[in-house]
């Protein structure tokens, strides 16, 4: 412990990266002993995360709240299943890439006129954003598929990959876990960017933004500058999350992408906990294993899925945690662990 | 300094060799886990499992006696011992026609349909997906299925995108293309209604597309004005729906089109031929099969209305599938609640198109899995759907080619009559005058006209 303590002091970035390293190379571990099923969940929670970790860095660090952050995830979704459509053989990559630009021009360019917008007239303008992507997608169907939308391939396991399986289900299951472990990649690929963000100048700027922005202006901290960064990084996060998400399930549709998501997005947020990049995984994970909580809750009060309440059941649990988090742990469930933690610790150094 | 280096080391070492060791453990439980059997998914030497996405629920759920009636037929089977000793275990998930909706909810950027889809191929671990329904909703999960090799059987959808060999040579359609079935149309629309103006109203994805450009193949001339489309994802708006539908009927009405065409499912044929009467606009109406069933579309405004079948009328008791699949359909679990409309009301007794339909790809899958003896395996059976000469109660022949994946290629033109029973409501299709198919669906093709032919029953089957 004391090592790696010496170590975070002394050399910060490197210790970020060991700690993304070791982080990676376990998850991708555990992705080896989940069914192909559960493989495919953490696939989609590890781009939600993604995500969300975008909205936690403009929210929580930056002061501003955006309800488009579905928009700009349908931004890098729409490119990159343009672009599969046209260029099959490029690789994730370089189509990562691709998207994660698009969903920052897209955020600039909302950027440049609401970054002088501020509380609810801010949310306001992502708000009507977040409204446009539908009609724009249905309206120009010759680029974006219309209403049934686009289609592409799957991430497919490579030949080395999927030679490690054996028996009836090893192709499904090598495709399944390939798509896992692609996304743990990215993903840590963007947390680690992340977490350096955070510890940086612009990180540093941020705050004192969010906290006075008057004494950040006189400290000489750009803030038109820097709040408009902040909404274009958050952008391309979403960017890349919705490519992943593109690349995952293969197809893009316009209803996808609209208000309703970029709700949930924010309820995860504050679930996990806002301004954490432990709060933006557990939202992540909280997002990807929700369904399993709610069948359990169909199997243990019967029920039944099919019914109008079983149906809206997800919604339900997601507002009475939502409230739940509000009232006992205002700082998510991150915040709520370091609290038990402190306690325990008090506990063991007084008796 | 030289401490610290040696810290910093030892953590480096420890952590990549903590590391190292999770994934080979991983990878040790991953393939010992899998190991256990090299068999083909889903088949074992007493049962094989397939299954299919289809509407159970939602604005399609006419169609759920399709797969319903496919799971009689398999019933059937399995009563009689099954096929070469094997029962079929077919497992129905309901898609709500690929709309969240009630019981259908999906995770973002995944469909209704890919979610039930992955459950089927790495829960149920299914040998095939047979009778699967819908166009968009099948066109979501093509790649899913493609990429880890799970054929794509009898696809519930005119569409033409199930005939692409090249690209998915594991994807094969049922029922012929909303193309072909459009170009008949259009030949009927040419020698019975010369000089009509023509319009029409299809769904807005492949559905409406297809037949629209199979009647124009076919060499009709359609205004760009008159050809409409409503969109499908307003099926869960009705008000949007309600307004669209007004609108393009109110076009048509305006432009004074004689011969509207509809490439619509059942609820919204439906809902159009209610707006039209309110509308005062009568149209001949001219229905895809896939939105003409009268029993589904229960309206006696669609009396008149001109439609394909492409299986014989279900009015005609002598026809030796008729009472077979009424057997089968009696003796089928749960028959009372799959199959309603036979049970009670004015029309008990009466089979209708989707019930023929199901019937008709059950037994497709039965025999090209008889064909293969003992041994199935799934690259074997994708060869037995090109070699089986299928016998269904289909009026064309089914068959398949390394080319051709569609299925059947035509059908005869149908009109909806009134009911035998006055009291009742929905009407049943009658075949006009000397039943006779269409084959080719491109403008290239020529539309060749055949005599109507029934195959007999296969023995095996009785």
């Amino acid at each position: 412990m004391k090592k790696l303590a010496t170590l975070r002091s002394s050399m910060p970035t490197s210790a970020r990266l060991l700690f993304t390293l070791l982080l990676t190379i376990v998850a991708l571990g555990i992705t080896f002993s989940l069914t192909a099923l559960d493989d495919s969940k953490l696939a989609g929670g590890a781009a939600i995360a993604i995500v969300i970790v975008g909205l936690s860095w403009l929210i929580g660090w930056s002061g501003q709240v955006s309800l488009g952050n579905s928009g700009f995830m349908a931004i890098g979704a729409y490119a990159t299943a343009i672009w599969a459509n046209h260029h099959a053989t490029t690789p994730v990559v370089f189509t990562l890439l691709l998207a994660t630009i698009c969903g920052a021009a897209g955020g600039l360019v909302l950027a440049l006129p609401s970054t002088r917008l501020r509380g609810p007239y801010l949310a306001g303008m992502t708000l009507a954003f977040s409204f446009a992507i539908t009609p724009l997608a249905l309206n120009f169907p010759s680029v974006t598929g219309g209403s049934g939308g686009l289609f592409l391939n799957f991430l497919s396991a490579p030949k080395w990959f999927a030679n490690l399986f054996s028996g009836s289900q090893a192709l499904i299951r090598a495709n399944a876990q390939w798509s896992a472990d692609v996304a743990i990649v990215v993903a840590a690929v963007a947390f680690f960017f992340m977490a350096n963000l955070f510890h940086s100048r612009t990180g540093r700027a941020m705050r004192l933004i969010r906290d006075n922005d008057v004494a950040a202006e006189l400290t000489g901290v750009n803030l038109q500058r820097t709040r408009t960064l902040a909404f274009v990084i958050s952008a391309a996060y979403a960017g890349l999350g919705g490519s992943l998400l593109t690349l995952l399930t293969g197809s893009v549709s316009p209803q996808t992408y609209s208000l309703p998501l970029s709700i949930l997005l924010l309820t995860l947020m504050v679930l996990g906990g806002i301004g954490t990049l432990s709060g933006a995984v557990l939202g992540g994970l909280i997002y990807s294993y929700s369904d399993n909580l709610v069948s359990l809750i169909n199997k243990v009060t019967g029920i039944s899925s099919a019914s109008t309440f079983g149906a809206n059941l997800k919604g339900i649990v997601f507002g009475v945690l939502l409230i739940l988090t509000m009232l006992l742990a205002p700082r998510g469930l991150v915040g709520m662990g370091g609290r038990l933690l402190s306690l325990v610790k008090r506990r063991s150094a007084e008796s | 300094m030289w401490f610290n280096r040696l810290r910093r080391t030892t953590v480096v070492l420890t952590v990549s060799a903590l590391s190292l060791g999770s994934i080979s453990a991983g990878v040790i439980m991953g393939s010992s886990g899998a190991g256990a059997s090299s068999s083909t998914p889903g088949v074992t030497a007493r049962s094989i499992t397939i299954g299919a996405t289809v509407p159970l629920s939602g604005i399609a759920v006419s169609y759920a006696e399709v797969s319903a009636a496919a799971a009689a037929v398999f019933s059937y089977v399995n009563k009689h011992g099954g096929i070469n000793g094997r029962k079929i275990n077919y497992i129905r998930k309901d898609d709500c026609y690929n709309i969240n909706a009630v019981g259908c909810t999906a995770n973002v950027g995944a469909t209704p349909t890919l979610t039930q889809t992955q459950t089927l191929v790495t829960q149920n671990n299914v040998f095939a997906e047979v009778g699967s329904l819908g166009t968009a909703a099948q066109d979501s999960v093509l790649a899913y299925l493609n990429q880890n090799g799970v054929p794509d059987l009898f696809v519930n959808s005119g569409s033409s995108d199930w005939n692409q060999p090249k690209k998915y040579p594991k994807l094969f359609g049922f029922q012929p293309s909303y193309r072909a079935e459009s170009k008949i149309f259009a030949q009927w629309i040419k020698t019975n209604k010369p000089g009509a103006v023509v319009g029409t109203i299809g769904q807005g994805d492949d559905f409406g597309a297809n037949g629209l450009a199979g009647l124009l193949a076919g060499g009709l001339t359609i205004a760009s004005a008159n050809q409409l489309t409503y969109n499908p994802a307003n099926l869960l708006n009705p008000t949007a729906l309600q307004a669209e539908l007004v609108q393009d009927l109110t076009t048509l009405k305006t432009n004074g089109a004689t011969v509207v065409v509809l490439d619509s499912i059942p609820a919204i044929t439906q809902a159009i031929l209610l707006i039209s009467h309110q509308l005062s606009f009568t149209p001949q109406w001219v229905i895809s099969s896939v939105g003409s069933d009268p029993l589904s579309v229960a309206t006696p405004l669609e009396v008149g209305a001109i439609s394909m079948s492409y299986f014989p009328s279900t009015a005609t008791t002598s026809n030796p599938w008729n009472k077979w699949l009424k057997k089968v359909i009696t003796a089928s679990p749960n028959a009372q609640t799959n199959f309603p409309n036979y049970f009670t009301g004015a029309n008990a007794g009466v089979l209708d198109g989707n019930m023929q339909y199901g019937a008709g790809f059950a037994v497709a899958f039965c025999e090209a899995l008889k064909s293969l003896g003992k041994n199935v395996t799934r690259a074997g059976f994708l060869k037995a759907m090109i070699k089986v000469k299928f016998a269904t109660p289909a009026l064309t022949p089914l068959s398949y080619t390394r080319g051709q994946h569609q299925g059947l290629q035509g059908g005869s033109i149908a009109t909806v009559v009134p009911n035998a029973n006055p009291t009742a409501a929905p009407q049943y299709a009658q075949l006009v005058g000397n039943a006779e198919y269409t084959t080719g669906d491109y403008s290239n093709t020529r539309i060749v006209t055949n005599r109507q032919k029934i195959t007999p029953i296969p023995g095996w089957l009785k």
